[in-house]
């Protein structure tokens, strides 16, 4: 998920250092990001962003360094306006701005963890004018996993604590450098898309999940866990490269598609390149039972997607045929993570079996949720984009169940619908009360998924399965 | 079971893609391997023609059971427990898919995997 924001600027003085941290820990605060990475990028030519000590003599320093080192009053061929017809009489004079500009930051990345910023004892971030007093804008991203919101948000499920996600931040680390480090050696026409992918985030549920199913044998190995958690996480982004290119999807994680970037050509040999290049880190993890789980998985979403695209003709389908397509493009890939990890670590048959059972209703409930962010401004992805892609969708077969507007329903289903149209599927959609129902049918199953586990050893993973399992349904609607 | 019965186990939902090529391809591979190798060999090959790696992307369905071809040969792969024809099939596949997005140029197909075929002899 990503939220983009605009922070508001007045500046007072032709040079100033605004120190704008306060201002951005609130807007991951109302944002409610958790851990991830906080973007900012000035919009302006002549406004630069530093990251310093806020002190009054050093910024007097750093204003003294811009003068000497790009003095405003002398010429710049930029402020001969002579030379320049094509601009207006307003034009300011400022030459001087845009060199100083070149010295500092258009944009930079920081880091978020437990919901605050992460800065050493004496740096803040600064928003540098350069050419004021003007009104301002800062661009902001955040990215990465998001907890409660401060402000008007629902969410379906209580939200994981900062304790539970710091249990799993080492998990995440593993994945995540083991995910670096298998894309650090491919070929660059497959890797760069690739990593566009990658870093722009995802909750990760599937990779963590075969890591905390890894701990729970004999043979546990984090470095072997990390390389099947990377790999499956790798078979999840070569399906969505070739999704988005079967949707015509323009973006993904708020980002351009392979398909939409690279052209559809390169998006199938991405694809294919990251689907047989997991398939082999998994092989050479030398566990059969692994290698033809993650096999029979793989063959499961493939069909699965086939059926998809083949019932758009029979939009918007039935609860059995719904379940069937979630079970096998969603769920089989959790089910496959939950077993290969106590696979391969020598769990024994009856806690496989727990587990791959636990993984299959969490994979429905996620994808349920993912329904429901059809309907959510605040999800980053296109809102009614189900609707327009005939996708078979939970909210829609209960919505056309309604006694009162499911027949309209059909009927703007029937057809293809144009935006206005779509705009009222939703509207009839959200009045039918479906997404509550939706909602907590997903909770319901995350209740039966932990309950399947109540009876296994988990030896100490327990807690964190069941906050892995509760964040991958708490997403905003 | 016949061969050829048991042929027809694996290909549920490829039967089309049989007629069109992968018989003749298993037909190749049957020479130098067995069934469920060359089965698996000709559904590697079959899928990169049916996504046509390399030139004008195809409609999403022929994508998507081009997708299907590629993982039912890792199942049929996985099935025989060879470490190392798993490895050398899934590197041909990786050659091919990064020269044709313009990374280092690739043997044809059908050399990589009798090569890796021969290999696991």
């Amino acid at each position: 998920m990503i939220v983009g924001r605009r922070l508001q600027l007045p500046t007072s003085r032709s040079t100033e250092f605004v120190d704008i941290t306060a201002r951005l820990q609130d807007e991951i605060a109302a944002a409610g990001l958790r851990n991830g990475r906080l973007h900012l990028q000035s919009l302006h030519t002549t406004l630069g962003l530093a990251v310093n000590e806020n002190e009054p003599f050093l910024l007097e320093d750093l204003t003294a360094t811009l003068e000497r080192l790009a003095p405003a009053g002398v010429p710049y061929r930029h402020d001969d306006l002579v030379r320049r017809p094509s601009v207006g009489p307003a034009e300011p004079i400022n030459g001087h701005a845009h060199c100083r500009q070149l010295l500092l930051l258009p944009a930079c990345t920081l880091l978020v963890e437990e919901g605050r910023l992460v800065l050493g004892p004496w740096q803040s971030v600064f928003a540098v004018e350069l050419d004021g007093p003007r009104q301002r804008q800062v661009a902001l991203q955040m990215d990465g996993d998001f907890g409660r919101r401060r402000a008007a948000a629902r969410v379906i499920a209580p939200t994981t604590t900062v304790e539970a996600d710091s249990k799993l931040a080492r998990e995440r680390r593993l994945v995540e450098l083991e995910l670096a480090r298998q894309l650090l050696v491919d070929p660059e026409p497959v890797q760069l898309p690739m990593r566009r992918l990658v870093e722009a985030g995802g909750k990760r549920v599937r990779p963590l999940l075969a890591m905390l199913s890894s701990r729970l044998g004999r043979r546990a190995d984090p470095l072997q866990a990390a390389a099947l958690a990377g790999a499956i996480e790798l078979i999840h982004d070569a399906t969505l490269v070739h999704d988005d290119y079967v949707d015509e999807a323009p973006t993904r994680r708020g980002r351009p598609t392979v398909a939409a970037r690279e052209g559809a050509s390169t998006a199938i040999a991405v694809g294919d390149y990251y689907f047989a290049k997991a398939v082999r880190v998994i092989a050479q993890l030398g566990n059969p039972d692994v290698t033809t789980t993650i096999a029979q998985a793989v063959e499961a979403i493939c069909l699965a997607q086939i059926d998809d695209v083949r019932l758009r003709g029979a939009f918007p389908g039935d609860y059995e045929t719904y379940l069937k397509v979630v079970r096998g493009k969603t769920a089989a890939l959790f089910a496959a993570a939950c077993r290969a990890g106590a696979q391969l670590a020598g769990a024994d048959e009856a806690l496989i079996a727990r587990l791959e059972h636990f993984g299959d209703l969490l994979g429905i409930a996620f994808q349920m949720v993912d329904d429901l962010l059809d309907y959510s401004e605040r999800s980053g992805k296109p809102l009614g984009q189900d609707i327009r892609q005939r996708t078979v969708s939970l909210p829609l077969i209960y919505a056309v169940e309604h006694p009162d507007h499911g027949d309209r329903v059909r009927e703007l289903l029937a057809g293809t619908p144009d935006e206005e149209q779509v705009r009222e599927v939703q509207r009839l959609v959200i009045a039918s009360g479906a997404l509550d129902r939706v909602g907590e049918e997903a909770r319901n199953l995350v209740s039966t998924a932990l309950r399947e586990l109540e009876e296994a050893d988990l030896d100490g993973v327990r807690t964190l399965l069941a906050d892995l399992a509760r964040s991958a349904i708490d997403r905003v609607h | 079971m016949s061969e050829r019965a048991e042929i027809d186990v694996h290909l549920r939902g490829l039967e089309p893609v049989w007629e069109e090529g992968m018989g003749d391809a298993y037909a190749f591979y049957r020479l130098r391997a067995p069934a469920e190798v060359a089965l698996a060999a000709a559904m590697v090959e079959s899928g990169l023609q049916l996504q046509r790696l390399g030139g004008q992307a195809p409609d999403a369905p022929r994508l998507l059971l081009g997708d299907l071809c590629l993982a039912r040969a890792s199942r049929l792969l996985a099935e025989t427990r060879d470490q190392r024809l798993q490895v050398g099939f899934a590197q041909a596949v990786e050659r091919t898919a990064a020269a044709a997005a313009g990374g280092p140029p690739a043997p044809p197909l059908r050399d990589l995997l009798t090569a890796t075929i021969a290999d696991a002899r």
